[in-house]
């Protein structure tokens, strides 16, 4: 399943790029995570909490930076997560692009995530619900955490 | 944990220990040997799994064994008397009304819970009641007459 | 399934001191229809099963002064059955009829539908039509719900860890009403609706126009709703083509639904449309006849 997600950031394009690179921190905007840690230079650790209902989601797993090029301001990361647990896990591909706006800078935020299996099974639709409201929330916390 | 259950399964008296997680079909099949329900779903859809609960019947695969603790339960394996066949289980050998088999278990328990509480009932009742219990092999037309032939038997 | 204790009070009071005492790791369990299923797909993996099956009081259909209580435990088979909820509350009796199998419906309570909380199940839809409202119970209280207040997104209610549901009032329609469910049902019969809708029309004693619509929509967004702008168009009307297209158009504007093999979101806009007339259409008829046979 595909998302976009695209707002306004009210800063200059060079500071948010910095920012979203920070994968650390800017992952401490994702509602649920926990524990952001570098493995190497691109690569990173952390966990994710989220629930639905009673159905609760510990997912653990990696985050990597797959490209990033300042030029063109374009970046693209992958996130492999997996709940132990449960049996199933979530493979995400994200692509961003930052584009001058009036005031500041439009952030694009193209995902492609995938549902692997109990997971999966459960309810496709509302965990695309779920993770369009994690990446509205994630745009919101970003605009809070950079506010002049 | 496991808990210590006393339950009556075709009119016999049982005392088992079974974990809490136990589902009341793994207890009938794997406790007590009676392997005549059938898990088909998993999930409470198929109704390869129906047996009676105090005469009601319901899906054992999503009913924790617990469940049955001080109750009634009838499965297959108590339709017949001695040597005799339930009606249904005749009427289901005389109109051919099983093919592979795997569903029938569940069709006579859940169509002799029918006949129990409504001795003759129409076509669309035999559908309603017996929607619940899939079929891959007969396409159903059989079963139903196997019901209609198993209640007119209860008129002579 | 994880091993989880279980425990099998009693009493009410003892239900509620248990799940007081574990919190959040405990479940109630009464059918267990949907519970266990869950627990199976390893979905929820509570420490502690509260068993409610044996606390006497809570099984009952009762009423007093113009509203129903249906008890928390009382199972959809037996609300299905019931002559009393089938005289005076025929729609109700009618959509739990319409829940899944009869084997289902001999474990599933009213309560545990409630607290399960899929939108896609079939009496929250006419309950939320009924302005039905729950009463809820914990260690050392109570408080009571609007129904529509008790629904707050997919799998989630307004209950607090300890807290249960007790019972459910329901009010009588007021004369000269007529109630219906409509269940859009293009797959199994035994499957939840792709788009359901329960309707209720009071009509003025000249049996002409309408006093007051209800209307409340199933399986098109997180919880159950009232579709309020359609109702607010009944109104004062004379029911015809012009009054059940715009309240199916007012209804199709408020929904949200998810694509999912029951339909796609646009065909669930659609059909909300659709059965949003059917339901209308229906209740005005049953509420004609009632204003010509009066009780």
């Amino acid at each position: 399943m595909t998302f976009t997600q695209e707002c306004v950031i009210l800063v200059a394009r060079e500071r948010l790029w910095d920012f979203l690179m920070d994968v650390p921190t800017v992952g401490r905007c994702v509602p649920g995570v926990e524990n952001i840690e570098a493995v190497d230079g691109s690569a990173y650790r952390g966990g994710l909490k989220v629930q639905v209902g009673p159905i609760r989601l510990s997912l653990e797993g990696t985050i990597t930076v797959e490209e990033q090029d300042r030029n063109a301001w374009h970046a693209r990361m992958r996130a492999d997560a997996n709940d132990r647990r449960m049996g199933g896990g979530i493979r995400a591909r994200m692509s961003l692009t930052l584009v001058p706006a009036e005031d500041g800078t439009r952030l694009r935020i193209e995902t492609d995530l995938a549902v692997l299996g109990k997971i999966g099974e459960f309810g496709q639709p509302i965990i695309k619900k779920k993770a369009d409201t994690l990446l509205r929330e994630f745009v919101r916390n970003l605009g809070s955490a950079l506010a002049p | 944990m496991t808990r210590v259950i006393r339950l009556r399964v075709n009119g016999a008296a049982h005392d088992v220990e079974v974990p809490t997680y136990r589902t009341l079909l793994d207890c009938l099949r794997n406790d007590l040997g009676l392997t005549g329900s059938k898990e088909g779903c998993g999930v409470g859809v198929c109704g390869a799994c129906t047996v009676l609960l105090d005469g009601k019947m319901i899906s054992s695969c999503i009913a924790l064994a617990v469940f049955a603790d001080g109750r009634e339960v009838t499965t297959v394996e108590g339709l017949a008397e001695d040597e005799r066949l339930h009606p249904v289980q005749q009427a289901f050998m005389d109109a051919g009304g099983f093919q592979c088999g795997i569903c029938t278990p569940g069709q006579v328990v859940a169509a002799k819970a029918l006949l129990d509480t409504t001795p003759h009932p129409s076509d669309a009742e035999i559908r309603e009641w017996m929607l619940g219990n899939l079929c891959r092999c007969t396409g159903y037309y059989k079963i139903v007459e196997s019901i209609q032939a198993a209640a007119q038997q209860n008129r002579s | 399934m994880n091993a989880f204790e279980y425990r099998a009070p009693r009493a009410l009071d003892e239900a509620l001191a248990i799940l007081q005492e574990f919190g959040d790791d405990a479940r109630a369990i009464a059918g267990g229809t949907a519970l266990v299923t869950m627990m199976r797909q390893r979905l929820v993996r509570p420490g502690c099963l509260v068993s409610l099956r044996d606390i006497p009081g809570l099984d009952g259909i009762e009423a007093t002064n113009g509203v129903v209580r249906l008890g928390a435990l009382v199972t959809h088979r037996e609300a299905e059955l019931s002559p009393w909820l089938g005289e005076r509350l025929p729609v109700l009796a009618d959509t739990f009829r319409r829940v899944g199998t009869v084997r289902i419906r001999h474990m599933a309570t009213v309560g545990g539908a409630l607290a399960h909380a899929d939108p896609n199940q079939d009496p929250p839809v006419t309950l939320l039509a009924l302005d039905a409202r729950v009463d809820i119970r914990r260690a050392g209280g109570r408080r009571e719900l609007a129904l529509g207040e008790f629904f707050r997104d997919y799998y989630e209610t307004a209950l607090e860890p300890g807290e249960l549901v007790a019972c459910i009032t329901v009010p009588l329609l007021p004369a000269s009403s007529g109630a219906s469910y409509v269940k859009f049902l293009p797959r199994t019969a035994d499957d939840y609706a792709t788009v359901a809708v329960a309707a209720t029309v009071t009509l003025e004693p000249d049996g002409e126009r309408c006093r007051e619509g209800r209307i409340a929509l199933g399986s098109v967004a997180p919880t159950p709703l009232r579709a309020r702008a359609a109702e607010a168009l009944l109104a004062g009307e004379r029911l015809d083509e012009r009054l059940l297209r715009a309240a199916g158009e007012a209804a199709r504007g408020a929904v949200d639904p998810l694509t999912d093999h029951r339909g796609s979101a646009a065909y669930k806009r659609e059909m909300t449309l659709v059965m949003v007339g059917r339901a209308l259409t229906q209740a005005w008829d049953a509420a004609r006849r009632a204003v010509r046979i009066p009780r």
